[in-house]
Order: structure tokens, then C-alpha cells, then sequence
């Protein structure tokens, strides 16, 4: 995990307390977030947009049920969704890829 | 459409994804860190990547947590998760043997409900196939229930067929999807489709006879009380067969059938009756639960079949509403068989568009369709579209038919051959040809909704227009062929089926509240001057020709006079036209005496032109003959009404409704639509002659147009 050069990055960033947290977040951009909601489901997409309230939009968005069996459920494909940010209860952010291109889809 | 897997594109998905290889993520909390940046954003302020996503694509985006827009909330919110049919059974909650009669009556009420849900636009996943029933129809051991469920999909796969056939309905009239559930598939278990469990149509109804009969003996030989519970059971498995036999008939429409679709339908609505009377012996859904059923039902069983944007949860219907619905449905289809025998395509037309008047549910909408054309109506304008030399179809030689008895030209009656050179016949022929389109088309815009009607109409003005050149082109050589003068026969019968088209057009603006009352004077001048009064002149006209054809066919017969015992075929056509003329004028003159007065309320000015408005309400027609009348016309016409005194035109509105009443009452067998117009006209009379005489002179109070009575005729009201 600490190997990863972008993480890597994200940490001295936060070290430095950089006032503009803009930029931090626009180094986001485009890359995989997993949210879970206040209703316990999971949602995986890119991130691509977000506001003051913490709403975030997700594209390419999955939804994967919490299973409190450890089975796990086929994942429902929702597309392009809008989080709101009184719902958001967690973020994780993906490590293990490179920061490639994401293209939203026409 | 037999074949649901055409319909399958909603998870077709899911599959690309679980194939995808299997993608490890190494997830890291950033929670804290994400709150604490936001806090850099101004208020309002987005922050994307400019150059892929910008403020237009978030709009698309689905909200989670809306109630509206997210299907997959409801499903996780607490409660336990919907057990399949086999979880359902282990669980002891769903019995599949040794059910009770009253069981049995209460899962098939629920599963009618459930297809009244679906017939009305519900999706199939979130009404009828929430029965779990249905999921594993072949593992029931009860036989009424297994029969029925087998049934259940052979009447819902026969339905879909006539829908689709039909080619009426629009996405909120009904859905077609059947989300992977056939006979022999379940997509809840996964299970790949099995032919060997498909059952014929005819093993299925006999199976169902076979438990009618059996429920019969069973009925016999109880006592009383009970004895009720296996007749009500066996009225419902009757019912069931007949309704499927029935609609087999009219989706399979072979001629013979006729008497015993009838036959059948008959049996329907007396069957429905006993079911009615019957529907409280059933187990009934428990209060405030959205089950319809208390076993065998489970709302939420298909959620995660649905695509993402769903609409919400559906209700479905009530018991008692949705056999009610049942009845009313079998007795529209009665109704509809009629049209069977409707000969002549005037009257067909005006039998289908009073079939839409009643608003009829879309199956009986469909049925109607199949049963005027086989296969229908949009398969003929289809077919007729088609490159190549189109098919001869018999609705070619319906359409020859109706023009022959409107204007009867010389070069369709078969004495004329003489006069009519092969040139002008081919003429002729290809004439007939290019209307077959263009008039199934306007049968299929019957069958449409209410609301949907209005745009389809104006664009087959636009096919209208086309016709009516090759129309004239076609009068003009036949004409010359015979000699003696032009008769413009295949004009004058396109003209009269342009303007019915022109006016429903106009008239449809009306039922749908479109037109703001500022507006109505242009609507009712325009329908009052100018397509009434064509209308009557082309009627008028078509019968001199069809006259003057008569005559032509007497004189070679015999010579005998028998102008005198011919009755005008379209007296009473031409009668209706004029008191819609009459009421039109009515409207008229009252909303520019309102306007005088200052009774209606005008728009701001700087935002307004009545230009622009009029032209906009009028487009449709502006590419036919006859030709249409501009802004600047309709503005020099009535300008003199200007300066005219309010009570004037009060009192000249006033007359209209009189006559038009006068004309109403000359109808000796008067229906529901000349009572309608009778009350109108009466009570409009009433008002006006109370406006002219100076009642509320000096109120700007607006007065009020009241569409209860008639669709299109408003009562005037004063408050």
C-alpha cells in the first residue's frame, strides 16, 4: 500500500496542510470511490463530481447489498448516480490503480 | 410476442459484468479528508473535470435515496428479504397442496388484481409476478391451482400478443417487458428456459376444463354453505378458460369464430358476475399490508430485476375495483365485436373513434383493431409502406367500397368500362393503393390514447396532403376519359376525410385543456367559419355525385324513377355539422363579447402575440387543400366585430344556440352525444340571453368554461 506512488502523494500532500483542499479533491477526479450509505448499501463508481454539501456524483455506478452472511450478491448496475452527502456515512478511494482515464460516456 | 427474451435487455447487463475478470480493489478510508475539503467550495460551487462532465450531465444523474428515483431503497429498508418460492415453501409459508377453496379464491382474486395492475401500465415483475405461484407453476401439487397458474401465463403471453399486435399503446398505456418469466424459465432461480415445460393452448384449456368439471362434482356433493365456496372456485377456473378461448379468438380472428367468441364473451360476463357475489369468500389481504394476498404474494420479490430508475413501489389494485375493471373489460369487448360487422368504412371510422370517446382500456382498444383488420391495421399500413409492388389487400377493396358509396364515380362502377381507358384505370388503382396507408393509419390513431392522439393526427395531415394531389391528378384524368366536365369524386371524398381530421385536431386542443381561454376565439371562429361549413359543403356535394352516379345507373337499367325513394344517406352527418356549426358560432361571438367587456383575462402584452400563438395552433393544417387561413385573414375578418356592441353579439350568440338546439330536436332517436350537446346548447342559450340582457354588465369576474357535460362543448358559467 505504501508503495503506491499516488497515495504516496495524497499523504505528503496532507502533510504540507495545503490550504486549498481544491486541489486534493480534483486529484480524485476519475478515479474509483466506494461509498456506503446510511441504508448500509455500497455503492462503486468514478468519481466525478462533487459540492459543498458532499454530494457526489458517481459514474458507472454499482450497487452491492451488504451481506451480513458473507455471501455476496451479484452487484445491480445503476449507471450515473447522485449521492446526496447527508446519506454518505463512509469513502474509501481505490489504491490499486493506476490513476488511468476514466471517459464519461456520452 | 411469444418470445420474452427479446425483452430481456434489463439485466442483460449483469451478465457482461459478472463475466468481467474479477477486478481487486485496495480500498482506503479517505472519509475525514473528503468532509474537510469540501469545506474550500463556495456555496453552489461543482467541482469536476471540466472537459469530460459538466452541470448538463449531473442533471441525468439518478438521486439515491429519493423514493422516486432509486428502486433498490425500498427493498433493503429493514425488512427481512423476500423468500423465493422454494425458501417460501421450507419456510411453511407457502402451502402447495391441501389448500383450502377459500385460499384458492383468495390467491386467484389477488393474481386478477395483479393483471388489472399490469393491463393498466404496472410492469409484469412488480404486479402479476409477485405471485410466487407463478414462479414454479409445475411444482404445484394442488391441480385447480397448478391448472390456473399455467393458464395465467398462456392468458398473459395471449394478451401481450394482442397488444402488440394492435401496435396501439404507448409506454404508459402498458408494458410489454416480461423481465426473463416464461413457462419453463424463472429468472428468480436462474433457471435457463425449459421447452419440455411449455404447455399448448389446447392442453391448457384442457386442463382447465378438466378442473372445472371437477370442482362442479365437488360443489354437488356438499351441503349447502360450503358447496358455495367449490362453485365460486369453479366459476373462476370457467371464467379463466373462457376469457383465454375468447381472446385466442380475436388475436387469431379466422371468420368462422364468430359466433362462438361471442358465445364465449357471453359466458365471461355471467361468470364475472358469480365471481363478484363471491369475491368476499376468498382469504382477504391483510390490513394496510401491500400484499394483495396474505400467502403467495411478495411485493418485492423481483426489485432487483428492475432497472435503476423504476418507478416506485407499485399498489396494486383493489379487489373489488379490479373485478369491476374485469367486467367492464369483457363487456368492451363485446361492444367491440360489433365492428365485425360494420360493412362500410364510414361507419367503421365512426365507430372506432366512438369506441375511443369512451376511453377504453387498452387491451379492448387492441382487440378492436384486430378485429376490423386482420392481422391490423398498423401490420396493413406497415405492408402498404413496403417497397416493390404493395400486396392486394382487402382493405384496398374496403377503401374502393367507401368511395364507391360516397360520390359512386363513373370509373368504379363496373357498367362504365367503355368510358374508362386502361391509363385511368391504372390511375385509379394506384390511387386506391396510396390511400391504404394513410387510412390504416388513421384506424391506428383511433385506437391511441386520448392524449396521444392529437400529435398523430397532425402528422397524418402531412401524409393527407400528399394524397390529395395524386387525388386531383386522378379526377382530372378520369374526367377527361369520360367527357363532360371535371367531377372531382376521389376529392371530394379525401376533402371530407381531411376535414374530420382537421376538426378532431382542432376539438382535441379542447378535451386535453390545451387552449388558454384567451385563445378560444380564434379556435371556435376557425372551426365555425370555415370546417364546419366545408364539411357540410363536402358532404352536400358528395351526394349530388353519388346522385348523379345513381342516375347514370337507372337511366341504362330501366329508366324508372327512383330519385324520389332515395333517403340522404348523410342527412344526419350533415344535420351534427351544422349544429356544431351552430355551436361553434355560439362560442364565438360570446368570448369576443367577453372580450369587449373585459371579461377575459389577456396576457401581458410585452410577453404576448397572438400572431405567433395562432400560427402555432393552426400548423398542422397549413399544407392541404383547403388551404389554411392566415392570422392576417382571421384579423381582417373580424375586425368589424370590433366596434360591434357587446349585446349584439350576445344576442347573435344567442341565436346559434338556439338553432342549434332547434336542429338537436329534430332527432327522433336521440343518443347520449345529442342529449349532451341538447343540455349545452339549452343552458348556453339561457346564458347569453341573460348576458345580453345586461346580467353582470359591469363585473370583470371571468366567466367560467365548464367541460363536465360534453369533451369539447363547454357550458357557460357566470360567477
Amino acid at each position: 500500500m505504501s508503495t503506491s506512488p499516488l497515495l504516496g502523494s495524497i499523504h505528503t500532500d496532507l502533510n504540507k496542510e495545503i490550504l486549498d483542499g481544491k486541489a486534493k479533491l480534483r486529484k480524485w477526479l476519475n478515479m474509483n470511490f466506494r461509498i456506503e450509505m446510511t441504508d448500509g448499501r455500497i455503492l462503486i463508481g468514478v468519481f466525478l463530481c462533487t459540492d459543498r454539501d458532499a454530494n457526489v456524483i458517481l459514474g458507472a455506478c454499482s450497487e452491492y447489498l451488504k451481506s451480513s452472511e458473507g455471501e455476496t450478491e451479484e452487484p445491480r448496475v445503476l449507471g450515473l448516480v447522485m449521492v446526496p452527502g447527508r446519506h454518505i456515512v463512509s469513502i474509501q478511494i481505490d489504491d490499486t490503480t493506476p490513476p488511468q482515464k476514466y471517459y464519461y460516456e456520452e | 410476442m411469444g418470445d420474452n427474451d427479446d425483452y430481456y435487455d434489463g439485466d442483460g447487463a449483469m451478465d457482461s459484468l459478472g463475466a468481467a475478470p474479477e477486478v481487486t480493489y485496495n480500498w482506503v478510508d479517505i472519509t475525514p479528508d473528503f468532509f474537510k475539503h469540501i469545506q474550500d467550495l463556495q456555496l453552489g460551487e461543482l467541482l469536476h473535470d471540466g472537459h469530460l462532465f459538466g452541470l448538463f450531465e449531473a442533471m441525468s444523474a439518478i438521486e439515491m435515496m429519493d423514493p422516486k428515483m432509486d428502486a433498490g431503497m425500498l427493498c433493503n429498508r429493514g425488512s427481512p428479504k423476500p423468500l423465493n418460492f422454494q425458501q417460501a415453501i421450507a419456510a411453511g409459508k407457502l402451502k402447495i397442496d391441501d389448500l383450502e377453496p377459500s385460499e384458492l379464491i383468495g390467491i386467484i382474486d389477488a393474481t386478477i388484481a395483479c393483471i388489472v395492475s399490469w393491463l393498466e401500465g404496472h410492469s409484469l415483475a412488480q404486479t402479476v409476478f409477485t405471485n410466487l405461484y407463478l414462479h414454479q407453476p409445475h411444482l404445484i401439487v394442488n391441480r385447480t391451482l397448478k391448472a390456473y397458474c399455467i393458464a395465467v401465463y398462456k392468458l398473459l403471453d395471449s394478451v401481450r400478443e394482442c397488444i402488440n399486435k394492435a401496435q396501439v399503446f404507448e409506454e404508459e398505456d402498458f408494458q410489454p417487458m416480461g423481465y426473463g418469466y416464461r413457462l419453463g424459465s424463472n429468472p428468480q432461480s436462474g433457471n435457463m428456459y425449459d421447452a419440455s415445460l411449455e404447455v399448448s393452448e389446447q392442453k391448457c384449456i384442457s386442463l382447465l376444463r378438466e378442473q372445472e368439471e371437477e370442482l362442479n362434482k365437488k360443489a354437488r356433493s356438499v351441503d349447502d354453505d360450503v358447496s358455495n365456496l367449490w362453485s365460486a372456485l369453479a366459476a373462476r377456473i370457467r371464467f379463466t378458460r373462457m376469457f383465454y378461448q375468447a381472446l385466442l379468438l380475436i388475436t387469431k380472428r379466422d371468420s368462422q369464430s364468430g359466433a362462438d367468441c361471442v358465445a364465449l364473451l357471453n359466458g365471461c360476463s355471467e361468470m364475472m358476475k358469480v365471481i363478484i357475489k363471491t369475491a368476499g369468500k376468498g382469504t382477504q389481504p391483510v390490513e394496510n399490508s401491500d400484499s394483495p394476498n396474505p400467502m403467495g404474494f411478495e411485493p418485492m420479490i423481483n426489485q432487483r430485476l428492475l432497472p435503476p430508475t423504476f418507478p416506485r413501489y407499485t399498489r396494486i389494485k383493489p379487489r373489488a375495483e379490479a373485478l369491476q375493471y374485469f367486467d367492464e373489460l369483457v363487456a368492451r369487448l363485446r361492444h367491440a365485436w360489433k365492428i365485425t360487422s360494420c360493412t362500410n368504412f364510414h361507419t367503421a371510422l365512426d365507430f372506432f373513434m366512438e369506441f375511443s370517446r369512451q376511453r377504453a382500456c387498452i387491451l379492448s382498444r387492441s382487440a378492436l383493431q384486430l378485429l376490423y383488420l386482420s392481422p391490423s391495421p398498423a401490420t396493413t399500413a406497415s405492408l402498404a409502406q413496403g417497397v416493390g409492388s404493395p400486396p392486394h389487400h382487402a382493405f384496398l377493396e374496403i377503401l374502393r367500397d367507401s368511395v364507391k358509396s360516397f360520390v359512386n364515380p363513373p370509373a368504379l362502377t363496373s357498367k362504365s368500362s367503355l368510358l374508362s381507358t386502361p391509363q385511368a384505370r391504372e390511375f385509379v388503382e394506384n390511387f386506391l393503393a396510396r390511400c391504404v396507408r394513410p387510412f390504416a393509419v388513421l384506424l391506428q390513431v383511433c385506437g391511441h390514447n386520448r392524449a396521444r392522439q392529437r400529435d398523430k393526427l397532425a402528422l397524418l395531415l402531412d401524409e393527407f396532403a400528399a394524397l390529395q394531389e395524386e387525388a386531383e391528378s386522378v379526377d382530372a384524368v378520369v374526367s377527361g376519359v369520360a367527357g363532360g366536365g371535371a367531377r372531382a369524386c376521389f376529392g371530394t371524398w379525401l376533402l371530407y376525410h381531411v376535414l374530420r381530421v382537421m376538426i378532431a385536431y382542432l376539438l382535441s386542443g379542447l378535451e386535453l385543456e390545451l387552449y388558454s381561454i384567451h385563445e378560444y376565439h380564434y379556435i371556435f371562429w376557425y372551426l365555425y367559419e370555415f370546417l364546419y361549413g366545408w364539411l357540410v359543403s363536402a358532404l352536400g356535394r358528395a351526394e349530388g355525385l353519388a346522385g348523379e352516379g345513381a342516375r347514370r345507373g337507372d337511366a341504362k337499367r330501366s329508366g324508372a324513377r327512383k330519385q324520389k325513394k332515395r333517403t340522404r344517406p348523410y342527412a344526419r352527418e350533415g344535420l351534427m355539422c351544422q349544429v356544431m356549426q351552430n355551436m361553434c358560432g355560439g362560442y364565438y361571438k360570446a368570448l369576443v363579447a367577453f372580450k369587449l367587456q373585459g371579461k377575459i383575462k389577456q396576457p401581458q402584452s410585452e410577453f404576448d402575440n397572438e400572431a405567433v400563438r395562432y400560427k402555432h395552433r393552426f400548423a398542422p393544417l397549413s399544407v392541404l387543400t383547403p388551404p389554411q387561413v392566415h392570422y392576417h385573414e382571421f384579423c381582417e375578418m373580424t375586425q368589424p366585430l370590433q366596434y360591434e356592441n357587446p349585446v349584439i353579439l350576445y344576442l347573435g350568440g344567442c341565436k346559434h344556440f338556439q338553432q342549434a338546439r332547434t336542429l338537436l330536436e329534430t332527432i327522433t332517436i336521440p343518443d347520449q352525444e345529442v342529449t349532451d350537446l341538447l343540455k349545452v346548447s339549452k343552458t348556453n342559450f339561457v346564458v347569453l340571453k341573460l348576458l345580453a340582457g345586461g346580467h353582470k354588465r359591469d363585473s370583470s369576474a371571468p366567466p367560467e368554461f365548464d367541460f363536465s357535460v360534453h369533451r369539447h362543448f363547454p357550458i357557460i358559467k357566470l360567477v
